[in-house]
């Protein structure tokens, strides 16, 4: 039997590897795919906890969140695409006019 | 339908940023100047209505008790519109000769959309989408130039920062969520004790203290204020240090407040740190500052340890005087970061390939040059260290005196040594504009920057010499919250 426990483990494991993620890898691409995932976590919690208190208010929130989180991809993208037609690559380490 | 009426002003704001929108297809770039005209107007009509609303005294819950209209929230959309007026007068000019006039407006009347929302909501799904409204709209408007690579660096830093924190946020209230079985903001309060005796509830309000604190830029979570505060347009700094900011105080004063009133004392020891450590690493890192903005970015770092203050000491004359300091900052920083903006646009119009427009070199015997410029800069600098006659200083005296009432004397103390280490750098700006030989004749501002200018030293100079009716609205606002 799967209880709600085993969704908030794998939501808490998916969140990390994100985290993780954004802290060791220096692609903008990779970057994103990595909040993406952070964010799809928070929606396996949501979700997990609507379905086992048998409240609906979860799942409204995680259709919210994910039209949010495709927005943001969206608005992210853009920036990166930005920056690779002045720089020719998107390795966000070589970025860094701004310091200090 | 009487519901609608109260949100008439957010309603008001997404017309125009829609008008504003189409309008700008069919216009040529030298009459896009019309949709400045078009989004101030707007904005006017927006303040206009959202303080008869405020005067009225008005009290509701709408649309399933996710939205509220109370002192609270209207004294915060006030602030928030006030400096999207002063920061889209200023815009004319800015992006005059722009062909994207149409798409500057829309997101910047879209963020203040996303704001208010956030200032009037009443449940967790509202306040995210409103933060994230905002959030949106503002990452975009960093990056408005987008052939500087140095914008792109601002906007791309606030973005991956912006969107992990979210990510937290959203995290820490999905958790919120499972313990207390419900995204209404009062109910959390009602079952805030099965967060607390939960280790995951634990967990969940510390996610919501990063998620909000990097909105508030506390440190830790400052780290991409003062990148983003120097990397972006001057106007949208000022949206970003006067508004957005201002986003994550009312955002944390919902929900963590809430929270704090049913939890214990050990919470405010957590906010006691986090606010020392702000004020002190923001006005020890921005005395070593050359570029100004960044100069004005730590002192914005600053100014967010003294406002939670309010967070550690909770009384009501705290949190007015938190909410107080809230209002004034957002005029004095944002007039600062106008009057920066007019240099740099002055500095770009004598040679257009000038790099590091906010060096404070270029600052040197501004006075002879610009006086209307120095002289409002020099305002808004010392009113931001807090001398008195001027809104800093009764925000302070308000806020600090607060704290010493509820025997909070060592923050205090703290506090005030840190405004003297701050005055240190803000005269060192005026030394460099009133007391340096300059070159260079006298140049007139355009009269877009000026207005915008005097507006917001109209405003710093009324709150520091007629307080009361401030102080009055802050404290309504402040009895919303402990209830």
């Amino acid at each position: 039997m799967i209880g709600l426990e085993h969704y908030l483990i794998l939501s808490a494991i998916i969140f990390s590897i994100g985290l993780y993620g954004l802290m060791t890898l220096n692609n903008g691409i990779r970057l994103m795919m990595c909040i993406e995932l952070m964010l799809n976590a928070a929606i396996i919690n949501l979700v997990a906890f609507s379905a086992y208190s048998h409240d609906i208010t979860g799942q409204v929130f995680a259709l919210f969140v994910i039209a949010l989180a495709a927005a943001e991809a969206a608005i992210g993208l853009a920036i990166m695409l930005a920056i690779y037609r002045i720089r020719d690559d998107i390795e966000l380490n070589e970025i860094n006019i701004l310091r200090w | 339908m009487e519901d609608i009426l109260l949100l008439a002003p957010e309603i008001i704001l997404a017309v125009t940023a829609l008008v504003v929108l189409v309008a700008g297809l069919y216009l040529k770039t030298e009459h896009k100047v019309a949709l400045g005209f078009i989004s101030v107007a707007g904005i006017i009509m927006a303040i206009a209505l959202t303080m008869s609303i405020m005067l009225a005294k008005t009290s509701a819950s709408m649309f399933y008790d996710t939205m509220v209209i109370d002192p609270l929230s209207q004294v915060f959309k006030l602030v928030f519109l006030s400096v999207a007026l002063l920061v889209s007068i200023a815009s004319v000019k800015y992006v005059s000769e722009d062909r994207n006039t149409e798409e500057f407006f829309a997101l910047l009347l879209l963020a203040i959309i996303g704001m208010m929302v956030v200032s009037s909501s009443n449940d967790l799904i509202t306040l995210f989408l409103g933060f994230e409204l905002a959030g949106l709209a503002t990452y975009a408007l960093v990056g408005f130039e987008k052939k500087n690579i140095k914008v792109l660096e601002a906007s791309m830093k606030y973005f991956i920062i912006g969107a992990v924190s979210s990510a937290f946020l959203l995290f820490g209230m999905s958790y919120v969520y499972g313990m207390t079985g419900t995204t209404n903001i009062p109910g959390i309060a009602a079952n805030a004790h099965l967060l607390v005796d939960n280790p995951i509830g634990i967990v969940a309000i510390v996610m919501l203290i990063a998620g909000f604190g990097y909105k508030m830029s506390l440190v830790p979570f400052h780290m991409w204020a003062p990148d983003t505060y120097q990397g972006a347009p001057s106007v949208i700094s000022a949206l970003l240090a006067g508004a957005s900011k201002k986003m994550g105080f009312i955002a944390a004063f919902k929900v963590i407040i809430v929270a704090l009133i049913a939890l214990n004392a050990e919470w405010q020891t957590i906010f006691a740190v986090l606010a020392v450590i702000t004020m002190t690493l923001g006005n020890v890192v921005a005395l070593s500052q050359d570029s100004v903005k960044r100069m004005l970015a730590y002192s914005s770092v600053a100014q967010a340890g003294y406002i939670s203050m309010a967070f550690v000491v909770l009384t009501p004359t705290a949190l007015a005087g938190g909410i107080l300091y809230i209002l004034s900052h957002a005029f004095m920083k944002a007039g600062a970061f106008i009057a920066v903006a007019i240099v740099g646009f002055m500095i770009l119009v004598g040679n257009k390939d000038a790099r590091d427009t906010d060096h404070i070199d270029n600052f040197r015997g501004l006075s002879k040059r610009m006086p209307i410029t120095a002289f409002a800069l020099m305002v808004f600098l010392l009113a931001l260290a807090g001398i008195p006659a001027t809104a800093g200083f009764v925000s302070k005296f308000v806020l600090f005196s607060s704290t010493i009432e509820a025997g909070l004397v060592w923050l205090a103390v703290i506090a005030i040594l840190n405004s003297a280490i701050s005055l240190f750098y803000y005269a060192r700006v005026i030394k460099y504009m009133y007391f340096m030989p300059t070159e260079g004749g006298r140049i007139t501002e355009p009269a877009p920057y000026a207005i915008a200018m005097i507006l917001a030293l109209v405003a710093v100079l009324v709150i520091g010499i007629w307080p009361e009716p401030f102080i009055y609205w802050a404290s309504e606002a402040a009895n919303v919250l402990l209830i």
